[in-house]
């Protein structure tokens, strides 16, 4: 017992339970014993929600429901709070007790849309343990695998003929390769190692984030931290940010000088003839004809000025925008090249372009069109009011009164803006993924000829966003209605009040009053910006928000920080009970357990959908595993550099990719230094040479998206010489020969048996002859390994590998 | 059981092939004009009526890498001449005769006027063989950029056209074919 402790010294944390749940598990007589796993329920076995617990000791299981029906609402993901997790439930608990021992087996079986726990019993009896939502299926599964990893399981409930890895997993953590032991387990939480619960939760409003490896809460995301940031990319250009403004202050300074000319100065002193006008400008004689030609010229030059600063501006503008864009491009696509492949099939392509495509301009747009008239117009504003009460009180306070009706009636419209803007965001996203869907698919729709529903489908999209654009032109208009209410009001008034003053008080000069009404036109580009600008914060932090989305993401497989340094690879691989799955429920392998000697040759056959294609997603790490480990010479791949990891495993897959290029650099993707000499015989040896020399502009002809278009067979040959020129120690072939006919599938049959040679290989085909050179093989079938051995080994062992090679020499004999 | 074993050798001898390549020089490869003006060829014992002469890198390097083929649809490659200048003159001039006529591209030296109307863009140029005015389709790939500043322009029927340099041609030629660059 002692030992035991001692043992435990660095103990694992306890999971979190309610108190009054560890009381009762106390009392039920396991008071000494520690709970290895803790999970919580909310649904009965009458399916209506209820509130339920399950508790794993060491030696015991307790199942906890309440007695009755939950009454509360329900919070899923997005509106469950750290709280709704934390908060002591006080309900009377049923709690029932099982020994482990008397466990047979614990499983997961998922419904449709909620899941059961399942306990069979030494009887081999099944029943319901509990029952549970999505929401903590993943607890679910980490609770069911710790159950599995108690000690003394093993032993006791053998499952299968996978007795002895349950002992090598294990010893894992603690073996003799990668230093500091395993590292760097992504979000999927390393074996056995306790998540921290609290990072799934905002720790601002205490909300469960809806992505778990995106630690951004929609709720909070700040529209301020948004503008911050969005600002940061204009930081970088101080200077001509800084000039910008100033022609900015220099345009508004000549604004103000601009009605007292017009007015008082042209009006009341040269028109009127004020000969002290006149002196004090330092023009003597009362030559008022020179004095006239003055001020002419004086207001010309400034309204020149105002010209030339306006342009300036303008280039200064245009300088400063189009580089914040394609700074904003840059990182976008940058952020996209690093995500993993399960970013990019979780998303729209439609969406992610106009992400980064129109997202990023109306951004930079808001910052260019709006923020720098903050000041000016505020400056304009003041200073025109200054100027305004200075001259006649009572007129501006008039002038004032009506204006800010514009102002708080935009600021009241704002989140109609918001709303609308992200309507027409969705809109735009469906109809490009539309566009996109069927620009790329167009054979496909006039194979079937299915135009005119195509049509039809367009056209619904097309309305939504014509009804989104029209919604947002509603409200513009109705802002501008207002505004224009406003501000023609305080111009009538105004003018109404002036010629009281004028006429009926003999208050006032004309020229006064025209300075005035100056002003208050003056004061109509500050108002109308004011009324635009909430419109415009909301488009450009609505797109600001959609585009920090994507920088903000994390990829899911991420590189170790202090990668092994791996130099020269032999190339044998493990696996050592690997599990995985695209989804939590649905394990795509199932402890996988396989040693691949450096420099063999592995052949895997199995069923589509077996899990194959996803085994050696796994080798080049587009995912990382759930559990176990993949090791390349004895490093587990989650500790090496991706660098060093795809320049030794090269992937030949079925879905060939050409990029945008000649033939020459497609080959030499992999390895661009590779000499004219190189590239010649890696297409050689692809079978490609012969076809390329027939295109009339040899290994200089353009391919891809904009080039010549080749045939499946032929984008293979190239991929396989991509492959070749790469001179990797690990050599994938996932059905590299698939699209290629029989004839061209033998030459490049040939020309792979000479490039196994000193690699490992492993290939996966549906033609057993294919196969026939590998060292071994292995029969996959619902993601676990059911044959394995040599070719004459499975033969003889007359099960799936048996069947699949009758059954391919039969429809031979028939083609022949 | 013979069958395989046959097969098996016969795969052999093609792979060996398949991989082989096999580089003509002045001593294994004797090269002659036809009566027709083309060229035959005598190599390994083999006496070829006539051959095709074809470059693998046409742009970025003509004068390395000739291959020399067989002239039918599906041609074979007979051997590959990997240095021009290796040759002696009679053969390269003779070679180079070949590889002038399967790479007929003008050079465009002016550019008279280029209009574009409804997806259609319409060349007048000047090119190292007279003035040529021709059609190109906007939406498509029809200018290639070779590199930075080499260019390859196909017309409709795909007839090529070369600018070699955009920055020498002129501020106000280079502003018509802006569209392009």
């Amino acid at each position: 017992m002692n030992e035991n402790n001692l043992n435990e010294a660095p103990k694992k944390e306890e999971p979190r339970v309610p108190k009054a749940i560890r009381q009762i598990v106390s009392e039920k007589g396991a008071e000494n014993e520690r709970i290895v796993a803790a999970a919580a329920t909310d649904m009965n076995e009458a399916c209506q929600y209820a509130d339920g617990f399950i508790v794993l000791t060491e030696k015991h299981l307790f199942v906890f429901a309440a007695e009755s029906e939950s009454r509360e609402p329900r919070n899923f993901k997005g509106y469950l709070s750290i709280k709704d997790m934390e908060r002591e439930r006080d309900f009377d608990w049923k709690c029932t007790v099982f020994e482990n021992d008397s466990i047979k087996k614990l499983k997961i079986e998922p419904q449709v849309a909620i899941s059961l726990l399942i306990m069979e019993d030494e009887n081999g009896i099944e029943r319901v343990a509990c029952v549970f939502s999505n929401l903590h299926r993943r607890k679910m599964h980490k609770f069911v695998r710790e159950f599995d990893r108690l000690p003394g399981r093993e032993e006791k409930f053998p499952e299968g003929e996978e007795g002895a890895p349950g002992k090598e997993k294990h010893k894992l953590p603690i073996g003799g390769h990668g230093p500091g032991g395993p590292r760097g387990f992504g979000g999927h939480g390393g074996p056995g190692g306790p998540e921290n619960e609290e990072d799934e939760y905002c720790p601002i409003c205490g909300m469960m984030y809806p992505n778990k490896d995106r630690k951004v809460c929609p709720r909070c995301i700040d529209r301020k931290t948004i503008f911050v940031r969005t600002f940061k990319y204009f930081a970088r250009y101080k200077a001509l940010m800084a000039l910008m403004v100033l022609m900015y202050l220099l345009v508004a300074l000549l604004n103000l000088v601009w009605p007292y000319l017009n007015g008082t100065v042209l009006y009341d002193y040269v028109l009127t003839k004020n000969e002290d006008f006149l002196l004090s400008v330092g023009i003597k004689n009362g030559d008022f004809v020179l004095a006239l030609f003055f001020v002419i010229l004086t207001m010309f030059m400034a309204r020149l000025m105002g010209q030339l600063l306006t342009i300036l501006q303008g280039v200064f503008t245009a300088r400063i925008v189009s580089r914040v864009v394609c700074d904003m491009k840059k990182d976008i696509f940058n952020v996209m090249g690093k995500l993993s492949i399960s970013f990019f099939k979780s998303r729209q392509t439609g969406s992610l372009m106009t992400r980064v495509l129109s997202d990023a301009e109306r951004v930079a747009g808001f910052f260019i069109d709006q923020v720098p008239y903050i000041f000016i117009h505020a400056f304009t504003l003041i200073t025109t009011f200054a100027v305004m009460f200075k001259i006649n009180w009572k007129m501006a306070l008039v002038a004032l009164v009506l204006e800010p009706i514009a102002f708080i009636f935009s600021f009241y419209i704002r989140p109609r803006f918001w709303n609308a803007f992200g309507k027409r965001h969705r809109a735009e996203r469906s109809i490009n993924s539309q566009v996109n869907d069927n620009l790329t698919g167009a054979r496909v729709v006039k194979a079937f000829g299915q135009e005119e529903n195509e049509e039809n489908r367009f056209v619904g999209t097309n309305k939504r966003l014509k009804d989104a654009e029209m919604s947002i032109v509603g409200l513009e208009n109705y802002n501008t209605l207002v505004f224009s209410f406003a501000h023609g009001g305080a111009g009538i008034l105004i003018w109404a009040l002036g010629a009281f003053f004028i006429l009926g008080r003999h208050t006032m000069a004309l020229g006064v009053l025209i300075t005035f009404t100056g002003y208050v036109s003056q004061l109509d580009g500050p108002m109308r910006f004011a009324s635009w600008i909430f419109r415009a914060w909301a488009d450009s932090m609505n797109a600001a928000q959609r585009m920090f989305e994507i920088i903000d993401a994390v990829p899911e497989v991420t590189e170790a920080e202090n990668p092994v340094p791996l130099e020269k690879v032999e190339g044998s691989i493990e696996l050592k009970n690997v599990t995985f799955g695209y989804e939590v429920n649905r394990p795509v392998l199932k402890n996988i357990n396989l040693t691949i000697p450096a420099g063999s040759m592995l052949g895997i056959v199995g069923r589509s959908g077996a899990g194959k294609t996803t085994l050696v997603n796994l080798i080049s790490r587009m995912y990382d595993p759930e559990e176990g480990s993949i090791l390349i010479d004895g490093i587990d791949i989650k500790e090496l550099a991706f660098r060093d990891l795809r320049r030794n495993v090269a992937m030949v897959s079925q879905e060939t990719y050409i990029f945008m290029g000649t033939v020459e650099e497609n080959i030499a993707y992999a390895n661009s230094s590779a000499t004219k000499q190189e590239i010649i015989r890696a297409a050689k040896l692809a079978s490609a040479h012969e076809f390329i020399m027939r295109l009339p502009d040899g290994y200089n002809t353009v391919v891809g998206a904009s080039g010549r278009e080749l045939s499946g067979g032929e984008r293979q040959r190239i991929s396989i010489a991509r492959a070749i020129l790469a001179d990797p120690k690990i050599l994938i072939l996932d059905e590299a020969t698939a699209s290629v006919d029989t004839e061209t599938e033998r030459a490049i049959q040939t020309s792979i048996n000479y490039l196994v040679k000193g690699r490992t290989t492993i290939s996966i085909a549906h033609r057993l002859s294919t196969l026939r050179d590998a060292d071994f093989l292995c029969v996959l079938d619902n993601g676990e390994i059911t044959e394995r051995g040599t070719h004459e080994e499975l033969k003889d062992l007359k099960g799936t590998y048996f069947k699949l090679m009758e059954l391919q020499t039969k429809a031979l004999a028939l083609r022949e | 059981m013979e069958e395989k074993e046959f097969d098996l050798e016969q795969m052999e001898k093609e792979t060996e092939e398949m991989l082989r390549i096999n580089m003509l020089t002045p001593e294994n490869a004797k090269f002659t004009r036809t009566a027709g003006g083309f060229v035959s060829l005598e190599t390994g014992g083999e006496k070829y009526p006539r051959v095709q002469v074809v470059r693998m890198f046409p742009f970025t390097d003509p004068g390395h890498f000739i291959s020399i083929r067989t002239t039918e649809e599906r041609s074979k490659e007979i051997g590959i001449i990997e240095d021009m200048s290796s040759l002696d003159a009679d053969t390269r001039k003779m070679l180079e005769e070949q590889l002038n006529l399967r790479y007929f591209t003008p050079v465009i030296t002016k550019i008279i006027n280029v209009k574009d109307e409804y997806g259609y863009a319409y060349f007048d140029v000047m090119t190292d063989r007279g003035e040529c005015r021709f059609t190109i389709h906007m939406g498509g790939s029809d200018v290639v950029h070779l590199t930075e500043t080499r260019i390859i322009i196909s017309d409709l029927d795909e007839n090529r056209f070369e600018i070699p340099d955009v920055t020498k041609l002129s501020a106000t030629e280079r502003k018509k074919i802006d569209l392009f660059l």
